[in-house]
């Protein structure tokens, strides 16, 4: 039996008397493309920040390949987990903001080599090194010296996206990755993003109202409503045949739109 | 713009002072002022050291995650805005040697001063760093930048240009309280006008002078202040 790379179980969220995660029992398996979809306030964007742990939870506990993420294990059995516990099994996960929150003090490269060389204790040469060839990999490498503010939206998301990928993590979360960007840069974004998937060696989990890139890059999509899953499956099963009928509703809405 | 019509403003009010000032035979009483200027300028100097540093470490202390951290940067805040720097001055001065701390005047003046003033930027430090967007720390966090890095690294660069207006006023403020020093026993420029006047009886001509030095002063820190600004938010301005 193999170990879901993530896996919540009965994760509750709550502010206030607000929930937003009602005990979520939710896996992603090793190198599988999950993409997560649902109404606005349907609490997409709460299970890419608790899982990078810029949100506490309530309830349940959350695991990143076996280890708890929100506890640790001690004497006196599963406590709180504290501060390094939490960055060491956090380093695993990256994650692309729908607003880029590039480091507008810093250029493209700087950006890319801030993390390895203060979190990951690269050398410079090698965090440079590194950060170029994704800079590349992302169509940017003249770039590099460019501040965000000089870049478009499409570019600051890519370098966003190389950002990420300079810390070598094994899962990466999107969050809306092009909702913010003007339509003719969606294409530069999405396309990054589909050959991360195609590679399967990167868990990724990602939030998108982009339906047709979900159905072609996604091994599974879920359908969130009221902070659960309503209705899971293959992509061209959930698109093609949606049994619930929030979900139906959602499609003719979103499709209505375009 | 502004800050080039300010420097003009002060350039002119300079050589019209000056020009008084030459009139009315100002050798008998200038190098006494100009005595009394350096005084003031060297306090200026070395309470706005002290007022800097407070003003970062109280600033960032306030938000520091860990209590104490942030209940005694909130008391020395609250303690030193709530009271008078003049009396502030006096303590450090006249009571603390009966406590068996002796300071010389120069000490408590830039102590009074640099703690006063420290507390207001603290505030601004304060404020400019809450002015940083959360989604800065957040992608700090994303990157797993331990929290000391991130705010080091990445949130205050961001808040030292926001903080530069408010603390290039402070600046100003204090260096026109540094008027108060006398109470410990310094000629600085306003008592040496003051003495200077008690000699001389040029009131006039004497407070002129005194007043376009300060004025002066508050130029030289506003312009440096805007020029400081300019060259740190460069790449910061988002074109969209
Ligand atoms: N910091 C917060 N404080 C209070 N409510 C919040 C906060 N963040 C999110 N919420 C609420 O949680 C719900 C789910 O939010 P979110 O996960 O962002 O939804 P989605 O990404 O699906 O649009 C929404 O009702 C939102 O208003
Ligand atoms: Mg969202």
């Amino acid at each position: 039996m193999t170990e879901p790379k993530i896996r919540f179980d009965k994760v509750s969220k709550r502010y206030g008397s607000l929930t937003v995660l009602d005990r979520l029992d939710f896996e992603v398996d090793e190198g599988e493309v999950v993409t997560i979809i649902g109404p606005s306030g349907s609490g997409k964007t709460t299970v890419l920040r608790v899982l990078m742990t810029l949100e506490g939870v309530q309830d349940g506990v959350i695991w990143v390949s076996g280890e708890p993420l929100n506890k640790m294990q001690s004497k006196n059995g599963m406590v709180p987990a504290n501060k390094a516990h939490i960055r060491r099994i956090r380093s695993r996960i990256g994650m692309v903001f729908q607003n880029f929150n590039l480091f507008p003090h810093m250029t493209a490269l700087d950006n890319c080599i801030e993390a390895p060389i203060q979190s990951l204790g690269l050398s410079k040469a090698e965090a440079v090194e590194r950060a170029e060839e994704l800079l590349a990999m992302v169509g940017l490498a003249e770039k590099r010296d460019q501040y965000p503010s000089q870049l478009s939206g499409g570019q600051q998301q890519r370098v966003a996206i190389a950002r990420a990928l300079a810390m070598r993590p094994e899962i990466i979360l999107f969050d809306e990755p092009t909702s913010a960007l003007d339509p003719e840069m969606v294409g530069e974004v999405l396309s990054v993003i589909r050959a991360l998937a195609a590679e399967h060696s990167y868990t990724i989990l990602l939030v998108t109202h982009q339906m047709g890139f979900a159905r072609e890059i996604s091994d599974r999509v879920c359908f969130f409503d009221g902070g659960k899953i309503v209705e899971q499956g293959l992509p061209n099963e959930l698109f093609g045949n949606p049994q619930n009928s929030r979900l139906q509703q959602f499609l003719s809405k979103v499709l209505e739109a375009r | 713009m502004n800050v080039r019509y300010s420097a003009i403003a002060a350039l002119i009010a300079f050589l019209l002072g000056l020009a008084v000032a030459t009139f009315s035979e100002l050798r008998i009483f200038l190098p006494a002022l100009l005595r009394g200027a350096a005084v003031t300028i060297e306090i200026s100097i070395l309470s706005a050291i002290l007022f800097f540093s407070m003003s970062f470490i109280a600033g960032i202390g306030r938000l520091n995650s860990i209590r104490p951290i942030r209940w005694i940067s909130t008391i020395y805040i609250e303690v030193f805005r709530g009271t008078s720097l003049l009396v502030i001055l006096f303590w450090f001065f006249f009571v603390l040697p009966s406590f068996g701390v002796v300071l010389s005047p120069t000490q408590a003046a830039v102590l009074g001063l640099g703690l006063n003033f420290g507390a207001y930027g603290a505030e601004v430090v304060r404020g400019a760093i809450t002015a940083v967007p959360k989604g800065q720390k957040e992608a700090s966090a994303a990157l797993n930048l331990p929290d000391w890095k991130s705010t080091l690294r990445i949130v205050i660069p961001q808040a030292i240009p926001i903080a530069i207006p408010g603390l290039s006023n402070l600046t100003i403020e204090m260096i026109k309280a540094t008027a108060l020093v006398s109470a410990v026993t310094l000629v600085d420029i306003t008592f040496a006008s003051v003495q200077q006047n008690q000699i001389h009886y040029r009131t006039l001509d004497i407070f002129i002078v005194a007043m376009v030095i300060y004025y002066c002063f508050s130029q030289l820190i506003r312009f440096g202040g805007a020029i400081l600004e300019a060259r740190m938010t460069r790449h910061l301005a988002r074109p969209h």
